[in-house]
């Protein structure tokens, strides 16, 4: 081979590799693209699941005030919240942590006790409903559905036993605690809005469940107040005062903010929730047994 | 006095029913069944109801006409032990005072278990109890 013959092949190979690494380049920028989210806002910098750039205004209704689900036209749903004790991540800058909570003397213990056996006896793992704050923290994500006609908001989740919880905003009380009030997973609950704030009262809760992530105990004397709000497009506000004088000392405030999810829950477009049953293929208790 | 009778009965009926449900609460809160006994051939069935309203322990023992109402009922949480004593009627008719002390066992477990030893009048012996589902 003469040596203009090989100085040629080189450059062609210089060539090739460049086009190659461009071609390379280009279909890993645009399966990236493809997992990224495809939210409202077109511009900056986004993470995989989280929305790009600053937030949008929250959406609101004919009336003007905020609404819990997706803009008109849009998709998505609310998932991945964090405790209601503890302040990292996603937890609320105000909330008290696990030591601060004032624990009755026996539910201290017994929350002690789940801790170090690896809350192997949590009865989400055998895919029973979680109430309370905990429904808010199961993967898979959740999304209100307002019902004005009907005077209630359905909240529907996708994790767990795929379970629905209704608040009414009709006015009603909740049942008197008698032998006609049947306990219940998700309690009685009835709201209403103050301004854009809606304020949710529920108790009637059976004890079959923990009402967080961790194993904090209750009784059937639960009683919840809950405030969701949504400062932007991209956030819930969750927060709940906890009333329970059969476990706690006083009630306590805690709370979290959820992502607003743009994707299915896997990562792929389309933001929808997707045909989850915990029951399913369940491993986790056996597992933890 | 017969109504009265029926109507407690079925008080006691729907207290049982009414408690079946709770696990994950209060550790003693429910209904438990078991035996006590001063061998392991000569056992006793028995029912101990239990209820908690935040700053005591109340209920009963074989819940029924016979009932003995739970006193003194108390739970040492840094050690599970339980104490508590009734007064109730024993197989001839007469009133005995009963004093319990036990401790919990497979705590986090729906189907725990309370054992320790029972002293019924002169006699003392142990019991096992297990909570109902």
């Amino acid at each position: 081979m003469s040596k203009r013959r090989s100085v040629v092949m080189n450059r062609w190979s210089v060539v090739i590799v460049a086009v190659a690494a461009l071609a390379f380049g280009l279909v890993l920028a645009s399966v990236s693209s493809a997992q990224e989210t495809p939210g409202p806002q077109a511009k900056g910098k986004g993470k995989k699941g989280k929305a790009k750039g600053p937030s949008m205004p929250a959406p609101r209704n004919k009336d003007g005030r905020v609404t819990l689900g997706p803009g008109a036209g849009q998709t998505g749903f609310w998932g991945g919240g964090g405790s209601i004790t503890g302040r990292n991540g996603a937890s609320l800058p105000t909330n008290l942590t696990a030591d601060e909570v004032p624990l009755q003397p026996w539910a201290r213990a017994l929350w002690q006790v789940r801790q170090k056996d690896g809350q192997k006896d949590d009865p989400h793992a055998r895919c029973l409903p979680p109430g309370g704050p905990r429904q808010f923290q199961t993967p898979n994500g959740f999304e209100f559905i307002e019902e004005p006609d009907r005077k209630r908001i359905t909240i529907v989740f996708g994790g767990g036993p795929r379970s629905w919880r209704f608040i009414y905003l009709d006015g009603r009380k909740l049942p008197p605690n008698d032998e006609d009030r049947i306990p219940t997973y998700f309690g009685y609950s009835s709201g209403h809005w103050d301004g854009d704030v809606l304020t949710v009262e529920s108790e009637g809760y059976n004890e079959k469940f923990w009402f967080v992530r961790g194993g904090l105990p209750h009784t059937d004397a639960l009683h919840l107040t809950e405030r969701f709000s949504r400062p932007d497009y991209d956030t819930l506000k969750y927060e709940v005062t906890v009333n329970d004088p059969k476990a706690y000392t006083r009630p306590w405030d805690g709370g979290f903010t959820v992502p607003w999810t743009y994707t299915n829950w896997d990562g792929f477009p389309g933001g929808e929730l997707q045909e989850y049953l915990c029951q399913d293929n369940e491993r986790d208790w056996e597992r933890l047994r | 006095m017969r109504i009265a009778k029926i109507g407690f009965v079925g008080a006691m009926m729907w207290l049982g029913a009414a408690l079946a449900p709770a696990q994950e609460g209060h550790p003693l809160v429910g209904a438990w069944h078991g035996n006590w006994g001063v061998t392991d051939k000569d056992r006793n069935d028995i029912t101990v109801v239990m209820m908690w309203d935040g700053k005591e322990i109340t209920g009963m023992i074989n819940p029924g006409l016979d009932a003995g109402k739970l006193q003194k009922a108390s739970l040492n949480p840094a050690n599970w032990t339980v104490h508590f004593e009734a007064d109730m009627k024993d197989r001839s008719g007469a009133m005995v005072h009963i004093t319990a002390d036990g401790k919990l066992e497979d705590l986090t477990n729906v189907r725990r278990s309370l054992s320790g030893t029972w002293v019924q009048g002169p006699v003392k012996g142990d019991f096992r109890i297990k909570r109902d589902n």
